[in-house]
């Protein structure tokens, strides 16, 4: 029983009160977040959030707790994650939000447009899986830096605003050289530290603009200061940390920007390897999925077992379920509409269990026929999990 | 000594890196009041935590590895943890 000792280590090193989180709640391994028991306060900036389905890893880190969520497709507002890499601006930010401004750099007739200026040129709606870098951090063995997020780094969301490309041909086209698209966040900076160390600045191949755009709505709501409000960018099929929150300068660029965040943060790279601009980035994200439901004991009998299921910047097209921790596998049925190659699945297997211990996982596979692999080779950052070993549940069924 | 170690800690982290921690973290007993990274004594963070934070650095947090001995990062983390526990 290898995956059955793997998950009981991975709520060991979980607080004290996770243990006791899961004695009380009769979980007997499913891979529980930490500090699940605990009620925190969440801070001022995201106090309109569903505390009851977040755990609060720092003030600036929220994790959806594992079966939180549903199984319509979209992610709630109140319960998607937060991972904030620098404190949320002031409220005063929003206060009149068509008057936040964004300058459009690198073509041919550059400007700063308003926010109400944006809305006159397009509007487009699109469904992606953001998602965390460091979703699944957890689950890798050896000792990383920054929040240990399990599975609830990720939501499933609904953006609207305008297509870039579209800004672009309004502006005259790409000027030359313009490999990369840079988006800058608005955040104030403290001081006595160097901009270039600090800022959330973020470098994407050209060609993510055909899909992205600069929104200002999410799932129908006016795009929370939290989630980067009045305009975040919003690059379908790439990592969260891409999609840059107060987004005040879009900028087609020859090079990637040298900001630490890009130069050196967020590269994949082995075990006790610094970071590099050679190493691959966190960009497209790639085939995962993993089972919400069920997490703790169950009756025997029918049992509904789902989850959800993406291809990160491709369609996913299949997903399978196995009960014997990767011994036999079942094809699932996904439930709901699909709303396009950037969203997520939520997929469903209904299963007859007979009384008995079962190790519950999935496996996606992709358009291309990338499948969801057995186990993730651990990269020194610990940047998304996405192994079905430890992405597996146990559950007692009695 | 147990003492010496927590005070070159605590001298590390007001003063031993470039920005200094103070800059972006609050910590009451070493009096920095930064509001960009979490506040240390609200996070109450693991020994094992704060090592590796300060090794490889988080989102926007530089990585200290080439600037702190592994002796020096240990001293930083050691402090941390003995006055942000209840």
């Amino acid at each position: 029983m290898e995956t059955a000792r793997i998950h009981r280590r991975h709520f060991l090193i979980g607080s004290a009160s996770t243990a006791g989180a899961i004695a009380a709640a009769g979980v007997t391994g499913s891979s529980f977040p930490a500090f699940a028991a605990e009620t925190k306060e969440l801070p001022d900036y995201v106090s309109w959030k569903d505390a009851d389905k977040l755990i609060m890893h720092t003030e600036q880190t929220l994790e959806m707790k594992r079966g939180a969520g549903g199984t319509s497709v979209i992610t709630p507002n109140e319960e998607v994650y937060i991972r904030n890499n620098l404190p949320s601006p002031d409220e005063s930010i929003v206060a009149d939000r068509d008057a936040w401004e964004v300058s459009i750099e690198g073509v041919n007739d550059p400007r700063t447009l308003t926010v109400g200026e944006l809305k006159n040129i397009g509007i487009e709606t699109v469904a992606t899986v953001l998602q965390c870098s460091g979703n699944g951090r957890g689950f890798y063995e050896h000792e990383t830096s920054g929040s240990q997020w399990l599975t609830g780094a990720a939501g499933c969301i609904l953006w609207s605003g305008v297509p870039v490309r579209k800004v672009v041909e309004e502006l005259g086209g790409l000027a030359d050289g313009g490999n990369f698209m840079t988006s800058t966040g608005g955040e104030q900076l403290p001081e006595g530290v160097e901009e270039k160390d600090i800022i959330v600045e973020r470098s994407v191949p050209a060609e993510a603009m055909e899909n992205a755009i600069l929104a200002w709505e999410m799932n129908g709501d006016e795009m929370p200061l939290a989630h980067g409000g009045p305009l975040r960018m919003i690059v379908p099929g790439y990592y969260g940390i891409n999609n840059v929150k107060y987004v005040k300068r879009v900028a087609f660029t020859e090079e990637e920007t040298d900001a630490k965040i890009q130069a050196s943060g967020y590269r994949v790279r082995p075990v006790g390897v610094d970071g590099a601009p050679d190493q691959p980035s966190m960009w497209e994200m790639q085939v995962k999925s993993w089972v919400t439901h069920p997490l703790k004991d169950s009756e025997s009998g029918r049992v509904q077992i789902y989850g959800v299921a993406f291809g990160g910047d491709k369609p996913v097209e299949k997903v399978e379920v196995s009960l014997d921790g990767g011994e036999s596998w079942q094809d699932a049925s996904f439930i709901g509409p699909d709303l396009g190659r950037f969203a997520w699945r939520p997929f469903l297997l209904t299963a007859d269990l007979e009384p008995g211990d079962y190790v519950i996982t999935s496996r996606a596979t992709d358009s291309d026929g990338n499948v969801q692999p057995e186990s993730t080779e651990p990269n020194h950052r610990g940047y998304d999990y996405n192994g079905w070993d430890r992405l597996a549940v146990e559950v007692t069924v009695v | 000594g147990e003492d010496e170690s927590l005070e070159r800690g605590r001298q590390l982290y007001l003063e031993g890196t470039q920005p200094q921690c103070g800059v972006c973290h609050t910590l009451e007993e070493a009096g920095t009041s930064g509001g960009i990274g979490p506040n240390l004594d609200n996070l109450q963070p693991t020994e094992e935590a704060v090592r590796a934070a300060v090794r490889d650095g988080v989102g926007v947090m530089p990585a200290f590895s080439d600037s702190l001995s592994p002796e020096e990062i240990e001293a930083i983390a050691s402090y941390v943890v003995s006055v942000t526990q209840d």
